[in-house]
């Protein structure tokens, strides 16, 4: 066998669940030249794939497992994404994981794999070296999602089949049900779960043989070890060498961005508790790493006293600490990592599940939600076992309700409600309260897939007054942030195409990930590529989620933020008015080429190079 | 009894006993992969490198080092070959296409005379042999002629190249 001269596999697996029918979707080869892997792939087959105002939870409905052209390589860090129209907001979807799940796309012979329509009976998808085929299902049903992955490598009898399944959540509907990527890995957020369930595919497993190849292997080699070096003298790479994610817990507290009883308060005493500190003496053990990565964020441990032992468990990750932890004031490490391992096992997003069990708390204080004989008060670690148990499966009338997310179960309860449900666009809050932030409140107002924290994040330099562009960021100022963020969108949506993990990118530079892209695949690119291309990424998103439907008027900040001032911390006493809103997204839309409802004018649409045009896909039946 | 004697060391050189007494005295001076499970975190570069190396193009599966995770990644063992005194799998294979390279001191294979039986997988204890799973044919570690891909790539430092056992060295 020998390997190809480029890093990408030249295809896409397409697999019909209605009709148990595969074919390759061989793209034409202006797609990729325009869209390269991974988000932007995603972000094109999204438009021309799905039906307009398709149900996403219908056959219509295309779920993309999808690697980027350095995914499976030695590059440093990579990942794989998952793309679908999410049920939670009727949008794009784009969610990303790390772990050994991603580049088995690629060894299997694919740059991605393209499922769509339901299977009449539960399934897996099996691709091996025979090639791909469904298997029956029936007995992983209501299995957890990593008990799945165990039967699943029990039953062919290799440990080192890559898995990605879905818990009972996926099962039955819930709309922030996950897809579980491997051991500590998930697909979180957004609901992709829910639409892998609804597709009646339990599980995909993979064991692939073909190679990953390089165009020119000493240039990628050599371009390899610079990244490397860049990664060793990243001070916020070495920190997640150290402490992973959780050491931005007593970071967020210190500067007033971590979330404390439903987004009330945006400090918190239990953050010491919960923090790398906290976690190191209670939980930690051993470093686990992702496929490839010289960082290895993953502290794992093992809960080995007290009240829920004895169990195994990752890094209880700064999202799942603040979320479970800080937001329901839960402060023993070893209670949030029961919750965490829980919502891994169910299938849940650990983050808006953390948002639908504090907007729970809350309505119970106020006596406006069914409380199903559960006492639901913040610090109930009981509570809140109990209620993940019962969303995960749809359980009575509370169970069900918060199966639907925040702003679903808002609306069903009444304004009382909606004024303490925490989400944009249906997407529950991630743990970085941006009161003391506007950057970060517009970039959660604008994120291509609702309150999200990943797809620009002003808030590490408004908190920390760092320099951007030569000059310090001014927390509280409004002026400049539409263009800081605009910029941040785009790079991050750039490399989101290689697909790069955000903690490499901390490390590698946009002219280090030039250089790997360009001696794996070939291309002859130049740093400001990624820019580009993240830009025209982010117009197609955008008018895929305009043609869903998406309101601009949605584009606005949940109530607490814009009306109750911040009681604690470095920015007490500030919120985000409805004018600041207003100058912000004004200004975005202004910097962003868009007009002023919010749509990318077709000057802005032509210089980005979106292909608006759906393009006929060849398909080879096998 | 000069000429018994002579004769009994004589015999006793052809048997494969004194053989590998032999060579395990020479394997001493050679250096072998040793590996140090408490610094793996089971990132898989060594495996990617080793598939580099030996079919030019990424994958993990298809490599001559494994990485056995237990406990849900708590604790990763990285399992190499030790290009043993006594390789069972040289001594098993039916066409001598399993020798020692005298320069490194590694058990290499010649693909060349390789009849793809299994013998030498199915009598390597370590299971350090990888069949090819659609040719069968047989692929093992060669030390890379001497500069270890994996060891080069492993940026934990999980593995090392070097003389005798880490534990006759006085390391953990």
């Amino acid at each position: 066998m020998t390997a190809t001269n480029t890093s990408t596999m030249g295809r896409l697996l397409r697999v019909d669940l209605s009709s148990s029918t595969f074919s390759e979707l061989l793209l034409p080869s202006e797609i990729p030249a325009a869209y390269l892997g991974g988000k932007g792939i995603g972000a094109k087959l999204l438009w021309d794939l799905v039906p307009e105002g398709a149900d996403p939870l219908g056959p219509d409905n295309v779920l993309m497992f999808l690697a980027g052209p350095l995914t499976a390589t030695t590059a440093p860090a990579m990942r794989a994404c998952v793309v679908t129209k999410s049920p939670l907001t009727h949008t794009f979807l784009d969610s990303y994981f790390g772990g050994y799940f991603g580049p088995e796309i690629k060894y299997a012979g694919y740059d991605g794999i393209v499922l769509s329509g339901r299977s009449p009976e539960p399934v897996y998808l099996l691709i091996d070296h025979r090639g791909p085929s469904l298997q029956p299902a029936g007995e992983l049903c209501g299995s957890g999602a990593l008990e799945s992955a165990k039967q699943i490598k029990a039953r062919h009898n290799d440990p080192d089949i890559k898995v990605a399944s879905i818990g009972p959540a996926g099962e039955n509907g819930v709309l922030y049900a996950l897809i579980c990527c491997e051991t500590n890995r998930q697909a979180g957020r957004g609901g992709a779960g829910a639409v892998m369930g609804a597709k009646n595919l339990k599980a995909i497993a993979l064991k692939g043989n073909q190679l990953v190849g390089l165009s020119d292997r000493k240039a990628f080699l050599r371009a390899v070890s610079t990244a490397n070096r860049e990664i060793s003298e990243s001070e916020d790479c070495r920190v997640l060498m150290g402490a992973g994610t959780a050491s931005a817990v007593e970071f967020a507290n210190a500067t007033g961005l971590i979330p404390a009883r439903n987004f009330m308060d945006g400090t918190s005493k239990l953050a010491a508790k919960l923090g790398d500190h906290g976690q190191k003496q209670k939980l930690w053990l051993s470093r686990a790493a992702c496929f490839g990565c010289p960082i290895g964020c993953s502290q794992m441990g093992a809960v080995r006293t007290g009240k829920y032992k004895s169990f195994i468990t990752d890094i209880v990750e700064y999202e799942t600490a603040a979320m479970l932890g800080t937001n329901l004031e839960i402060g023993d490490p070893r209670a949030v990592a029961h919750l965490n391992k829980l919502c891994d096992e169910l299938g849940i997003d650990t983050i808006s599940a953390g948002a639908c069990l504090s907007f729970a708390f809350e309505a119970a204080e106020k006596g406006i939600i069914p409380t199903d004989g559960l006492t639901l008060s913040f610090g109930n670690a009981d509570a809140a076992a109990a209620l993940i148990e019962r969303i995960a499966r749809q359980e009575g009338e509370l169970g069900a309700l918060l199966a639907m997310g925040v702003k679903r179960a808002a609306g069903r309860i009444g304004p009382d409600a909606e004024a303490i449900a925490l989400h944009v666009k249906g997407l529950e809050m991630p743990a970085w309260g941006p009161r003391g932030t506007p950057g970060m409140g517009l970039a959660y107002m604008t994120a291509d897939r609702g309150a999200c924290h990943q797809r620009g994040f002003p808030a590490g330099h408004e908190a920390t007054g760092s320099e951007w562009n030569g000059k310090p960021v001014e927390a509280l100022a409004l002026e400049g942030k539409a263009a800081m963020l605009m910029s941040m969108q785009d790079y991050l949506a750039g490399t989101d195409c290689l697909v790069k993990c955000d903690f490499g990118a901390m490390g590698v530079s946009a002219d280090t990930y030039a250089r790997m892209l360009n001696a794996a695949t070939g291309l002859n690119v130049e740093a400001s590529f990624f820019d580009r291309l993240g830009e025209r990424v982010w117009n197609t998103t955008r008018l895929f989620n305009l043609r869903e439907g998406m309101r601009t008027a949605d584009e606005k900040l949940p109530r607490r933020f814009v009306k109750e001032p911040l009681p604690s911390g470095p920015h007490k006493g500030h919120r985000i008015t409805e004018a600041d809103m207003k100058y912000l997204l004004q200004d975005y839309y202004a910097v962003r080429g868009w007009d002023e409802t919010g749509r990318p004018t077709p000057e802005t649409l032509a210089r980005t190079g979106v292909l608006t045009e759906p393009y006929v896909m060849l398909t080879d039946d096998y | 009894m000069p000429v018994l004697i002579a004769i009994l060391k004589k015999t006793a050189k052809n048997l494969s006993h004194w053989e590998t007494v032999d060579s395990m005295e020479k394997s001493r001076l050679k250096k072998r992969i040793n590996t140090f499970f408490d610094r793996c975190t089971g990132c898989s570069l060594c495996r990617a490198a080793c598939s580099l190396h030996m079919f030019g193009g990424f994958n993990p599966n298809k490599a001559m080092i494994r990485v056995e995770s237990r406990w849900e990644n708590l604790v990763h063992l990285p399992v190499v070959c030790r290009h043993c005194d006594n390789p069972l799998c040289l001594r098993v294979c039916p066409v001598s296409a399993i020798t020692r390279d005298e320069r490194t001191g590694a058990v290499v294979i010649d693909r060349e005379k390789c009849i793809a039986c299994g013998l030498c997988s199915r009598f390597c204890p370590l299971e350090m042999i990888h069949a090819d799973p659609e040719t069968g044919a047989a692929y093992k570690c060669d030390l890379c002629g001497g500069d270890p891909a994996c060891v080069q790539m492993c940026p934990y430092g999980a593995l090392e190249y070097a003389t005798g056992d880490p534990a006759e060295k006085g390391e953990s």
